[in-house]
């Protein structure tokens, strides 16, 4: 190991107010498997944005083989020898293999040379260790397998940094060993493997080096043997838990509202089961892809779970549309506000008066305009929505008083069970600490709240039990009391006490 | 000039754009010839489109719903020449027409059924009931011409019934008072707004959306088939082709009127400002003897600027952003 290939040099990256990443420095040696760790929104899809040509950076800058280089896109990138494949590969299923892995050369002439194409990848599949028929057709490949045809299209291209997204998420068991297997092979052969993975046990399995990253900042880079899980937990979670995250007292009364049993959807997700209280806060915890947002929409009744029983104020129910979930007081404030909670270009009013416009229509079904003002003026000042007027397009506001909006649309159905899909995603801290208020005061009220975060401090602040999912199976339900981040990460990351 | 700037932000609006091109080409006309502002002749330029701007009033609500109904001019069609075929089986004429509106109805529900509950594209389904609709009317009627209709029908769409004013131009009044109220106040119109910006958004606030849906399509079938019959009544008579193309003129007016054709967006007001625009300006120019080609050219670059102007974005705009 002496010249680093590749080497970001204190690279910050902003995206309007937000900051994305800030100093963040990393070096890649040719021949290593570079493990990068750090929760969800930590900032590992922007370092690999720059990495790859797709972000330029605010501040800092990129080396490459020691001398400094701007990456102006993803061609420029490829140039360079730096090549990522992501969770969900991209094949033309109506190809064939050798045919997908050249897709992009250029080298090969008007007609190809169908021979000299097939012999060339077949040497790139040899040079990956999988056996693997060059004329297959994509379409009938496993996951693994197109897998191996993105490395092989990288190889093609002189890869010498392979990035690997989250490469083993969907995969089996069997198939990410496989998968391990090739990465470690492309690394004995001088590539610099940058993999990144929320499961723990393979990064000490591939792994040289390991880097932990956190609220797009670099945090330690240390050699897989002098890290345990651990330590890496405390690293992916070890902040300063502000006064904004102090726990509040809980307003759970002994009542049962909601009684979910062994609840499951198809292959998405099984085995949920918990009691919700009224006046309560559950949170659910997990990283991406551990399925929350699909239990609550089986709750919603957007799609219906498949097995199990779900029992709301003592009955057993069933809802197979939104609008009988509604009509049982129960509301889902969605996480996409773009695609499934807001109509952007349609007032304030309108918007907040949606879920309960059959309350302000007279007999003749006309809509009565004052009333809809009134409601409207009536959640602008209580959850301070900072706007000239109640008329503006909704979608003309920042994204903070966006979700206030729509807590509004559901706040004005007088619920007695919230669903809160990550409702301080992508909100400044001042609009965070107001939602949160917010969801205090519907619980004291005696509402009950189901709150999906994937932000730990937020999970540990609001949660008076914390239930935690992985993949979709419930890993376990946490008391605040014995609730730390570590924890609650180590269920989420499967890692059981001394499991590893 | 602050005025002139809150000027220019109004007349930002689609609706105030056509108002100030239709008080023009209205003055223009006026100007140019002698009787354009006559009662006769304006009324008389109504009942010459009368069926196409009826039909443009309900086609406003399915395109705000992000749809498109392709088979209106074969509903009107087959509603007028499934007229004229009872008509000579000797039924009663009055029946006929509540079978003829009964037509409209169950057409518009199927092209709603399946573009609803189904979920295909309208594109393809009302494209599909265009061919369907218009080979039935054709089976029933052939090629040849059927009339002599009873004379109180015939009088219906030529005679003048509160005065001077045709029966045509009445229903499309009360019509367009009834739909206005229906799309801009009630909340089945904030429904059909709503779906039509975002149909998923609409879905998990509990609305019906599929519901709405196929409401609106019945209301253009059954719409649709009223037109029909007053065609058949003001040209008393008719034949396998009746209305055949209708719908391209139709849409024309409504995508005019300023109705986004990606839906949300639009107001019955400015439907009814492009038809009146539609209108003068092709009887203005018939006025100063420009052939009927022409004249279809002319729309059919009012259609273009009509989709480019909105993004002619002033700087006022700006001021109304608040972050």
């Amino acid at each position: 190991m002496t010249t680093p290939v590749l080497a970001l040099k204190d690279v910050s990256k902003s995206f309007g107010m937000t900051k994305a990443l800030s100093g963040m420095s990393i070096t890649l040696f040719p021949g290593e498997v570079h493990a990068i760790v750090g929760e969800n929104g930590a900032g590992k899809s922007t370092m690999i944005k720059i990495m790859t040509g797709v972000h330029q950076p605010t501040t800092g800058s990129l080396e490459v083989d020691g001398k400094p280089l701007s990456l102006s896109g993803t061609q420029a990138a490829r140039v360079a020898g730096i090549a990522a494949i992501y969770q969900e590969p991209m094949v033309f299923p109506d190809l064939d293999v050798a045919e997908n892995i050249f897709i992009s050369a250029t080298d090969l002439g008007l007609v190809q040379n169908r021979v000299r194409l097939r012999t060339r990848a077949r040497a790139l599949i040899d040079r990956i260790g999988m056996s693997l028929d060059v004329d297959r057709i994509a379409a009938g490949l496993t996951l693994a397998e197109q897998q191996a045809v993105e490395i092989a299209r990288a190889l093609s291209q002189d890869v010498r940094v392979l990035i690997m997204d989250e490469p083993t998420a969907s995969l089996s068991a069997h198939e990410a060993g496989e998968l391990r297997r090739v990465a470690r092979k492309l690394a004995s052969q001088g590539v610099a493997v940058v993999y990144i993975s929320h499961r723990l046990e393979e990064i000490f399995e591939v792994a040289d080096r390991v880097t932990v990253i956190r609220d797009g900042m670099h945090i330690s880079t240390r050699p897989v043997g002098e890290v345990t899980p651990d330590s890496l937990i405390a690293d992916m979670v070890g902040r300063e838990v502000g006064n904004y995250f102090k726990k509040a007292p809980s307003h759970a009364t002994p009542e049962v509202i909601l009684k979910v049993t062994d609840l499951a959807c198809e292959d998405i997700f099984r085995g949920v089961s918990f009691d919700l209280h009224k006046g309560e806060v559950l949170c659910m915890a997990g990283l991406i892809g551990a399925r929350r947002t699909d239990v609550a929409l089986s709750l919603f009744g957007i799609r219906p779970a498949t097995a199990g029983t779900v029992s709301y104020k003592g009955t057993q129910v069933r809802y197979t549309s939104p609008a009988q979930a509604i009509a049982a007081g129960i509301a889902y404030v969605s996480e996409d506000r773009r695609k499934l909670g807001l109509a952007m270009p349609m007032p304030i009013r309108s918007n907040i008066t949606l879920a309960t416009l059959a309350s302000i229509l007279s007999p003749a079904g006309i809509i009565d305009r004052r009333r809809e003002r009134e409601i409207a003026e009536a959640y602008r000042k209580r959850l301070n929505i900072r706007t000239p007027n109640v008329d503006l397009a909704v979608g003309m506001l920042s994204g903070g008083n966006q979700q206030k909006v729509m807590l509004a649309k559901w706040l004005e159905l007088k619920p007695d069970l919230l669903i809160f899909d990550e409702p301080t995603r992508g909100i400044d801290v001042g609009a965070k600490a107001e939602v949160h208020d917010l969801i205090r005061a519907f619980v004291a009220q005696g509402g009950s709240a189901i709150v999906i975060s994937s932000d730990l401090p937020e999970v540990l602040a609001m949660g008076d039990r914390i239930l935690v999912m992985r993949e979709g199976r419930q890993m376990g339900i946490i008391d605040h009391k014995d609730a730390t981040q570590e924890s609650v990460m180590r269920l989420a990351l499967g890692q059981f006490e001394g499991a590893a | 000039m602050n005025a002139l700037k809150a000027g220019l932000v109004k007349l930002q609006s689609w609706e105030g754009f056509l108002l100030v091109v239709l008080i023009f080409i209205i003055l223009m006309n006026a100007s140019l010839t002698d009787n354009f502002l006559s009662v006769g002749n304006q009324m008389n330029l109504f009942m010459l489109s009368i069926e196409k701007i009826i039909v443009a009033l309900v086609m406003t609500f399915v395109i705000i719903n992000a749809e498109i109904d392709l088979s209106v001019g074969s509903m009107m069609g087959l509603s007028a020449c499934a007229f004229g075929w009872m008509f000579q089986q000797g039924v009663d004429p009055v029946l006929a027409i509540g079978i003829c509106l009964l037509i409209g109805l169950v057409g518009g529900f199927i092209n709603g059924w399946f573009v609803a509950r189904v979920g295909l594209p309208s594109l393809v389904v009302t494209l599909a009931t265009l061919i369907g609709y218009r080979g039935l009317a054709r089976v029933l009627v052939e090629d040849r011409g059927i009339g002599d209709f009873p004379q109180w029908f015939n009088d219906l769409g030529q005679k003048g019934l509160i005065g001077p004013v045709p029966f045509g131009l009445i229903a499309f009044v009360i019509l367009f008072i009834g739909l206005y109220v229906v799309l801009q106040r009630s909340g089945f119109g904030r429904k059909t707004y709503v779906i039509g910006t975002n149909r998923e958004v609409a879905d998990f606030a509990g609305i019906d959306t599929g519901r709405v849906k196929i409401v609106i399509f019945v209301m253009s079938g059954l719409v649709s088939a009223f037109a029909g019959l007053l065609f058949a009544a003001r040209v008393g008579a008719v034949r396998g082709d009746v209305a055949n193309g209708f719908e391209l003129d139709i849409i024309t007016m409504v995508l005019l009127g300023g109705v986004s054709i990606f839906g949300g967006t639009g107001t019955l007001v400015g439907t009814l400002l492009a038809i009146l625009i539609v209108l003068n300006l092709r009887n203005g120019m018939a006025l100063l003897n420009i052939t009927g080609h022409i004249q279809t050219g002319v729309v059919g670059l009012l259609l273009i600027a009509s989709v480019l102007v909105p993004r002619i974005k002033l700087p006022t705009v700006k001021a109304k952003e608040v972050t």
